[in-house]
């Protein structure tokens, strides 16, 4: 296939699953905001959630330093043009590349973006209303559960359909990887609030923001004790948002892509999977947390990078 | 026990109002609700009405109702949009209340499957224990692990016209209604989000995790081996809503009976992998039907040998069997002794007035008086077996005499005490509707009460029942932060 549309499948899928991850972040944010009992600053609130995006810098480049309140940060986050990350541009984006891949994707998937687009746009086209963003946030994340679903059952097996998985994993460990180190960096310290029902909120809202509370309830009993939340986090097989779980399929994707051992992204999807290979929670406890996951995530920048050039570059070289 | 009032010709009086001072002025606590209330405007209300509703279609949040059909109707929960709200205060004063009467229940049910000295001393009748058809003389001597036998009660407190909590009756045995306290509470905040930026209110939602934890700790193998199911008769009970809801908040198995079997005295779940051994059982079915070999023995909905892995102390069964006898409602009126006699303190909260049918004269002064009394069967729930005096016609009445004077040990009555009320939104209007609440309270390694619990309201304009299988609804109950 042409590698501009296998470039656009990749970053449709990347797109439309960061809107989708962004949503839900924003969901349990406001959600849990809503009946909080501690003292906390309209800032220390949101903060967090500019922190996980890596939107801080924009954010202040437009707002001035201090300006951090709710309402800023919705719009900042659901409707902001010059953000790249907010929920209307990613959306934007998506739809964008799947018109470009139109013919390689079913019209099922076409249809759906489509409208989801058209939809969003027009509902971001006065600012979101604070005490009606939650119900946004469901639609949106509905919806691209929507479209993963009729891509699973309408779309060919093949090349496209490894990029298209390849995007949508690796926007799925680099999501989770960043809500782990930004969420776990503020939870860890206030040792005196473990087992408290302001811990049992706190971790449930990290576990919800990964569609992982209930799946960790399950399996584990003993209350929300960090290294198990890491274990299942990181390296659980089954947990479909773990670094573990996305990783292995992210190999998988990438076989079915076509691209192979003479290129440049087998070697990264290597080093990134050496980085869970053989490790464990207390090894990683012991040397940092927070290293790791930037590591970590250097590594998944640098597979993008290496996928990009492979299917990508190649085709500028061409006349 | 209630004094026989000298005046029986005295006027019923008026029930208290939640929500205003005098009909137009709404409780300090209700200001900044009112004031938001009034500006939402009709349209808008009746489309957060619609929304509601939706939403509860839409996740399922459902009641079966037992009906002629051996399936039972599947009703979706009623829920009345207006929160009712709890001062801090108040809330204090029912909790600490809550807990006193949960630590003497429990060391009353201790006490009666063990040295009964609370017989011996005279303080509750003896023949009134050994009547009571929830009396389990098979479970005489089992040691439960920990001494807890009242897991998870509901204790059902009203307001009486002067607006004191009082306590309507006690369910120890597996009482219902905790995954809609939380489910209003999800709804509410997602339908009305603008209601809650005027107060702050307490969560309830950790009430699986407390839940959770009481469980673990009751494991007779140790927290760290705690295999944990719920166990439900199946799907046309009417609360299994709840069982799914609590068995996947918790992230544990919802077994029916015949997903387990007892063997050697342990209790296994038949897994596709073969018998996997379970320490803990939170039964959401009746003791009656809880082991065919010691109770029920048409029962096919129990497990067979669970009563003797519990006796040789393999198995938690949660809440305890045989606690039927604590909350009987001929025991009811005894619980102020109850709780003087194990804790040596006053009780916090107070019983309704309650007339003993065994006493000779209260009866008389009952059945001359049917019209203004509330007579209950002792073991009935539910709101079946039931007479509402002033809703009566002469011939029920008259039937309720002859069954009262048939069976005294049966049947207690009590006052009609005028419900307090509160606003609800009705096709379009604010109406007054009568409402009680009922709140959880957990003991496992400490007694803990979700602060909240489950506000029902008798959708019927002047009815006094608010039980759901009975048309009941609910609100959102709100205990406020200090």
């Amino acid at each position: 296939m042409l590698s501009r549309i296998a470039d656009s499948i990749y970053w449709m899928s990347r797109y439309l699953e960061r809107a989708g991850d962004t949503a839900r972040l924003m969901e349990i944010n406001l959600l849990y905001l809503l009946e909080a009992e501690e003292d906390m600053s309209e800032g220390d609130k949101w903060r967090p959630l500019l922190s996980i995006t890596s939107a801080e810098a924009a954010f202040s480049g437009l707002y001035g330093e201090g300006q951090l309140t709710q309402g800023r940060v919705l719009q900042f986050m659901t409707a902001e043009k010059s953000n790249g990350n907010s929920i209307r541009t990613c959306l934007r984006l998506a739809r964008e590349n799947a018109r470009i891949a139109r013919d390689r994707i079913s019209r099922e998937m076409w249809e759906a973006i489509n409208e989801l687009w058209l939809n969003v746009d027009q509902q971001l086209k006065t600012p979101l209303h604070p005490l009606r963003a939650s119900q946004f946030f469901s639609f949106v994340r509905g919806e691209v559960a929507r479209f993963h679903g009729l891509t699973t059952t309408t779309m060919m097996r093949g090349e496209a359909f490894g990029f298209y998985r390849l995007g949508t994993f690796l926007e799925q460990a680099d999501m989770t990887a960043r809500i782990l180190d930004v969420k776990y960096h503020l939870l860890l310290p206030d040792l005196s609030l473990v087992g408290s029902a302001l811990d049992y909120y706190q971790w449930a809202a990290l576990l919800k923001s990964l569609s992982g509370y209930e799946a960790f309830r399950r399996k584990y009993h003993a209350g929300f004790r960090p290294m198990d939340v890491v274990e299942f986090t990181i390296f659980e097989q089954e947990f479909p948002r773990s670094l573990a779980y996305t990783v292995k399929r992210m190999r998988r994707a990438l076989a079915d892509t076509g691209i192979t051992g003479q290129q440049r992204s087998p070697a990264a999807m290597e080093r990134l999977e050496g980085m869970l290979a053989g490790n464990s929670a207390e090894r990683i406890f012991s040397t940092g947390l927070h290293e790791f996951l930037e590591e970590f995530l250097a590594a998944i920048a640098a597979l993008n990078q290496a996928a990009q050039a492979d299917f990508l570059d190649t085709h500028r070289e061409e006349p | 026990m209630a004094a026989i009032p000298s005046d029986t010709s005295q006027k019923p009086r008026i029930s208290y109002h939640e929500f205003y001072t005098d009909g137009f002025t709404p409780r300090e606590h209700y200001r900044p609700l009112w004031e938001h209330i009034q500006s939402v405007g009709q349209n808008a209300f009746e489309a957060k009405v619609h929304e509601s509703q939706l939403a509860l279609h839409a996740e399922g949040v459902t009641f079966t109702v037992y009906g002629d059909s051996d399936e039972g109707i599947e009703r979706i929960w009623p829920f009345d949009l207006i929160p009712r709200i709890i001062p801090a205060g108040e809330w204090s004063v029912i909790e600490s209340g809550l807990k006193q009467r949960v630590r003497a229940l429990n060391l009353f049910l201790k006490d009666i499957y063990h040295d009964q000295r609370i017989l011996k001393d005279g303080v509750v009748p003896a023949e009134l224990i050994y009547q009571g058809k929830d009396f389990r003389r098979e479970i005489m001597g089992i040691d439960p692990p920990h001494d807890i036998y009242t897991h998870i009660s509901g204790i059902d407190i009203i307001r009486d016209e002067d607006g004191k909590y009082l306590v309507l009756e006690d369910n120890l045995r597996t009482p219902s209604g905790v995954s809609y306290m939380i489910e209003n509470r999800v709804i509410e905040r997602r339908i009305l989000p603008e209601f809650f930026a005027k107060y702050r209110v307490r969560r309830v939602e950790h009430y699986p995790a407390l839940l959770l934890e009481a469980l673990r700790a009751v494991s007779p193998r140790g927290t760290g081996q705690a295999e944990i199911v719920v166990l439900t008769p199946g799907i046309y009970n009417s609360a299994y809503f709840e069982h799914t809801f609590l068995a996947k908040e918790m992230g544990v198995e919802l077994a029916e009976g015949r997903d387990l079997v007892a063997k050697d005295d342990v209790v296994y779940l038949k897994t596709t992998t073969g018998l996997q051994r379970v320490d803990v059982i939170y039964r959401r079915v009746d003791d009656d039907f809880l082991d065919p070999l010691v109770f029920r023995s048409d029962s096919a909905l129990g497990v067979a040998g669970i009563i003797n892995a519990w006796r040789a102390g393999n198995i938690a069964i949660v809440n305890a069997p045989g606690n039927g006898i604590a909350d009987d409602k001929a025991v009811y009126p005894y619980v102020p002794d109850i709780i003087r006699y194990y804790l040596a303190e006053a009780p916090i909260l107070h019983n309704v007035p309650t007339y003993q049918m065994t006493n000779p004269e209260e009866r008389a002064y009952v059945l001359d008086n049917l019209e203004r009394m509330v007579v209950k069967a002792v073991s009935e729930s539910g709101g079946y077996g039931m007479l509402m005096g002033p809703a009566s016609t002469p011939a029920l009445r008259k039937e309720f005499a002859a069954k009262v004077q048939e069976d005294p040990r049966n049947y207690i009555a009590q006052p009609v005490v005028q419900l307090s009320r509160h606003i609800c939104y009705m096709d379009g209007e604010l109406e007054a509707r009568h409402l009680d609440l009922r709140p959880f309270i957990i003991y496992g390694d400490d007694i803990n009460v979700v602060p909240g619990g489950l506000t029902r309201v008798a959708l019927t304009k002047g009815s006094l029942v608010v039980n759901s299988s009975q048309g009941g609804g609910s609100k959102d109950t709100w205990v406020l932060a200090e």
